[in-house]
């Protein structure tokens, strides 16, 4: 099958306008898609032996990995947006159902060829477990890193919060004292950072 | 001497363009050529290039469960209204499920089809397990002396395609017949007073709802069992008609002694439509598995013979035939006339009597003549019984 399907690879108008609109850091736009996708996602994981909590995991990473590449700008999209999250959410869920049983699985889809197949979502989903691994190890080296300097940079990178308010929270005479104290974190949590990232194999 | 942490101080100022014109191309120059400088920020742009997304994801992520939950609450507006009924505590319409119920009801969800699996096999093991026990165990049985009761199925072969005929007639508009009730077994019987009395095998007649006694020329008679002696596989019957007039003499007398080893002895039956003659000798004073109420006759006997009359060469009724040894040479069994006389004597000093008294035949006028003319005479005492359930 290539992978210029003219039925499964024509975006809709709405499909377009939708990406368009989220990639703009429109929260309502993204909203509607999650909203208009849910039933589908969901209704796939009950079907196969998934309860809705699992559903619901599923599907936000699987939207989570469509927004980060819409948001990047990175997104290759050949098919419509419900097929790229039903191939994303299905393999997800897939890799999980084979994480938790010992027996080989197999799920109930009606189209054991269907379009799914040549979405990119792979290729996708392999990037995002990738960063996936490295956020665990950044949450695992912040975990090791301590107090004061985890409050710290958490509140500037992850919070966004300024160097002023950081100071006045921290009880730092002067701003340049916070950034220094900042710089000398980001050294050690460098060292953590690496120290697990680069160990474990890829 | 720049501590790291001096660097990175350099490295932010520098990405984010605060470095003036001299200090950013120093730096540039430097990056260009000391590698190991180029790792150092290489390394400090891919930390904090991964906090800044791993800060986004969170954010990302606690969007996203923002949209789910007002997506539920969206699909579920009247859950919000509940906690309006003043109530102290609040109200959760979601159902309670305890850990246990939880694991069990993931384990169930996990295992459905295992469990369904285990389950049909061990049905089918527990099932396979009684059938071939039951099978072992009629295979081992030691074979049975067997012996066989001798009423006769009818073949309802003739009588469903009366049926079949009758039923083609009324399609073809003619009245509906009454449809005549299915006779199930037959046996023999035969007179044993002249007032209407009649013998025959207790098995013949078990289970009867009614009884139909046909005799040689078709006349035909209803009877209702009066006594049944189950031990001794004895039936007496009476004729109901209210026509009927008795039977006339009989010309045969009932011994009530033993007979003896070794005597002709012959009976007349209906093993099928018409009367069969059977003769042989007594071959042995007591019955299947040495029961003394019967005799063993070398007579060949088939189905519809029970209840048949055995006569020696005088003609004296002398037995009853009941029965046949499966795995034995021509071996039938005969109730003894002895067991006979003595159940109607009994019944005779009951109840009863004196409407219907009993007058056993006490001589026979069969002697001394030759088998045939003995044979004309006695069938006409003999009579197929009937057996509707």
């Amino acid at each position: 099958m290539s992978r210029g399907n003219p039925t499964s690879s024509s975006l809709t108008p709405t499909d377009d306008a939708l990406i368009a609109a989220i990639r703009g850091g429109d929260e309502r736009a993204l909203a509607h898609l999650y909203r208009l996708h849910w039933p589908m996602v969901s209704h796939f994981v009950l079907q196969n032996s998934g309860t809705e909590d699992d559903a619901q995991d599923v599907y936000q990473e699987g939207v989570m990995v469509f927004y980060e590449k819409v948001r990047d700008g990175s997104l290759e999209l050949s098919c419509q947006i419900k097929t790229y999250l039903y191939a994303v959410c299905r393999r997800l869920w897939l890799k999980r159902l084979t994480s938790k049983s010992r027996f080989g699985v197999r799920l109930l889809d009606d189209e054991e060829h269907g379009p799914y197949l040549n979405t990119g979502a792979e290729e996708d989903l392999l990037a995002a477990e990738e960063q996936d691994r490295r956020f665990a190890t950044m949450s695992e080296a912040l975990n090791h890193l301590g107090e004061p300097c985890r409050s710290l940079l958490e509140g500037f990178y992850l919070l966004d919060k300024s160097m002023q308010d950081l100071t006045a929270e921290f009880g730092y005479t002067n701003a340049d004292n916070a950034k220094n104290q900042k710089y000398k974190c980001l050294v050690r949590l460098k060292k953590l950072f690496f120290a697990h990232y680069k160990e474990e194999p890829i | 001497m720049m501590t790291e942490a001096d660097y990175y101080a350099l490295f932010e100022a520098y990405s984010n363009g605060e470095l003036a014109g001299p200090a950013r191309a120093n730096l540039e120059a430097r990056l260009a050529a000391d590698p190991a400088l180029a790792l150092r920020y290489a390394d400090f742009t891919e930390m904090t290039g991964t906090l800044r997304a791993y800060g986004q994801r969170q954010q990302t992520r606690q969007q996203l469960r923002g949209i789910h939950a007002a997506m539920l609450a969206a699909d579920a507006p009247e859950e919000i209204a509940l906690p309006a009924t003043g109530l102290t505590h609040t109200v959760n319409p979601m159902l309670r499920i305890s850990r246990t119920e939880r694991k069990l009801r993931e384990f169930w969800s996990g295992h459905r089809a295992t469990v369904g699996v285990a389950a049909s096999v061990a049905v089918m093991a527990v099932f396979a397990t009684l059938l071939g026990l039951d099978l072992w165990k009629t295979s081992n049985l030691p074979v049975p002396a067997s012996y066989q009761a001798l009423r006769r199925d009818i073949n309802n072969l003739k009588h469903n395609q009366k049926v079949l005929n009758s039923t083609i007639k009324r399609i073809d508009g003619s009245a509906t017949p009454p449809l005549a009730p299915v006779s199930k077994f037959s046996g023999t019987g035969f007179a044993l007073t002249s007032e209407g009395y009649l013998v025959t095998s207790y098995h013949v007649i078990q289970g009867a709802d009614s009884l139909l006694i046909e005799g040689r020329n078709h006349q035909r008679y209803h009877a209702e069992p009066v006594y049944s002696d189950v031990k001794h596989d004895l039936a007496i019957l009476r004729i109901t008609d209210k026509k009927f007039n008795g039977f006339g003499r009989l010309p045969y007398a009932v011994k009530s002694g033993q007979a003896d080893l070794g005597e002709r002895v012959f009976t007349l039956g209906y093993p099928r439509e018409d009367v069969v003659y059977g003769e042989g000798s007594l071959s042995a004073r007591s019955g299947f598995e040495g029961d003394t109420a019967f005799y063993q006759v070398s007579i060949p006997v088939n189905p519809g013979n029970s209840g048949g009359p055995l006569l020696d060469e005088r003609g004296n009724l002398i037995g009853v035939v009941s029965g046949r040894q499966n795995d034995a040479q021509s071996a039938a069994f005969a109730t003894k006339s002895s067991y006979l006389v003595r159940l109607v004597d009994s019944l005779a000093a009951a109840k009863s009597a004196t409407t219907y008294p009993y007058h056993l035949p006490r001589f026979g006028q069969l002697a001394g003549t030759g088998r045939p003319q003995q044979l004309k005479k006695l069938q006409d005492y003999v009579f197929v019984v009937k057996v509707f359930e």
